[in-house]
């Protein structure tokens, strides 16, 4: 099974009903000049590169925006227009007061798999109590985090909130939480794999093509500046493939990474085996 | 003289792929009335082109593997970053450059109201960036 870790659905149609919501997200996300999605194109990108399932970010930031980037409601009506295509993961803004009980909500009623944070753009401490909080309810509920580590292409998102060592207090105190630090944490990409093997809980996400072709940036990041049997002997089951849809087309961050010299087994965890442990079995058995 | 101005869409299935378009142009062509004139197509893209050969699969097959030769995938090119402006990566320099190549518009007679092409020839419509949807063309001028 293919999986896609780590894409955007602020521009599919099933929750764009109105130019002025496309607008909006556009301008927060900052994809200025894309246009509507339609889902039934969409899933035929999905298919062109052979993706079975593709993970879907909810976004909330509307402790000082007009609403939510993406909510939990329109993930999940993502998730019912195209049974069986996409897992959800929830959105929650630490700064508002219900945030917890509104990531319960999207956990226990909308069944949504996991929580999306980006620390850079609600300028808050991975040690903010009101982060923690929202920690805790994924321990409680056994949800993985998938956490904006590094470089975001964002306005307003400093990246000093999520250099990847800051979060390491957090893998230790959550220990049956699953983090991934999207990007690879990019441009610390050292941190990052030092963290991928000190804990068992921390996995990383390949959605980090920032310049070059993805077939340069990937040899470039995996085999110049790190050994490539780093990956195939240290980490490669902590490594998932991630495209970063919409900023990179999924069919062609996928071939860079496999014009890598990697082992099968290696490419095969990158591309999906790594994600459904991620996810966990009762993620993949529902969907 | 009269001018008739048709917008046709069609969707790309492949990241490569020669569509034929040869129908369409035709029925535009009479659908416009004009008898005696020049009909141009056009497409509105630049990753795209609008070609006219022989519709053979060896043909489409030989075009397919010279651009592949003269713009290969994986290359140095300078339009390959993030752009501010549109807040996505520029990962399509194969196919501005393919474009280039192909050119992005067609002319061909219209004589008695009808599309003059050679017995080989066709129409495509080049995609070299899909799969995306596609606009094009077609414009009818004359008497």
């Amino acid at each position: 099974m293919i999986i896609d870790i780590h894409s955007h659905p602020v521009l599919l149609d099933v929750i764009n009903d109105s130019p002025e919501k496309l607008e909006f997200r556009k301008q927060q996300f900052g994809v200025y000049k894309s246009g509507k999605l339609p889902l039934d194109f969409a899933l035929k990108l999905m298919d062109d590169a052979g993706i079975d399932k593709t993970v879907i970010l909810g976004e909330d930031y509307s402790a000082d925006s007009a609403m939510p980037l993406v909510s939990n409601d329109e993930i999940r009506a993502i998730l019912d227009a195209a049974p069986g295509r996409y897992i959800g993961f929830a959105g929650a803004d630490p700064r508002k007061e219900d945030a917890p009980s509104e990531l319960k909500r999207a956990f226990a009623e909308l069944g949504l798999s996991g929580l999306h944070l980006n620390l850079s753009r609600t300028r808050l401490s991975v040690q903010d109590e009101r982060v923690r909080a929202l920690f805790q309810v994924c321990s409680d509920f056994g949800k993985p985090v998938m956490l904006h580590a590094g470089y975001s292409w964002k306005p307003d998102t400093p990246s000093s909130y999520s250099e990847p060592i800051l979060f390491e207090d957090a893998f230790i105190d959550f220990p049956k939480v699953r983090f991934c630090l999207a990007h690879m944490g990019w441009p610390w990409w050292e941190e990052t794999i030092m963290l991928l093997m000190k804990y068992p809980n921390v996995y990383a996400d390949t959605s980090t093509v920032y310049m070059d072709s993805p077939t340069k940036w990937f040899r470039q990041l995996f085999s110049v500046s790190m050994d490539i049997d780093w990956l195939q002997n240290s980490f490669a089951d902590k490594v998932m493939y991630g495209s970063n849809m919409p900023r990179w087309r999924q069919v062609r961050s996928m071939k860079g990474l496999k014009d890598l010299p990697l082992r099968k087994d290696v490419l095969d965890a990158v591309l999906g085996g790594n994600a459904q442990m991620f996810l966990g079995k009762e993620t993949i058995d529902e969907r | 003289m009269n001018v008739k101005l048709y917008e046709k869409q069609l969707e790309s299935s492949k990241e490569f792929e020669l569509i034929i378009i040869s129908d369409e142009v035709r029925a535009a062509v009479k659908d416009s009335g004009i008898k005696n004139g020049m009909c141009a197509v056009i497409t509105q893209h630049t990753t795209t082109g609008i070609m006219v050969n022989e519709g053979l699969p060896c043909v489409e097959k030989d075009i397919e593997i010279l651009l592949d030769r003269l713009v290969p995938y994986d290359y140095p090119y300078v339009h390959t970053h993030m752009l501010p402006s549109y807040g996505t990566c520029a990962g399509n320099s194969p196919g501005h450059l393919k474009s280039l190549l192909a050119g992005n518009h067609c002319i061909f007679p219209v004589i008695d109201g009808k599309l003059v092409l050679g017995h080989a020839q066709d129409i495509y419509f080049a995609e070299f960036d899909g799969l995306q949807r596609r606009r094009y063309y077609i414009e009818v001028m004359g008497e």
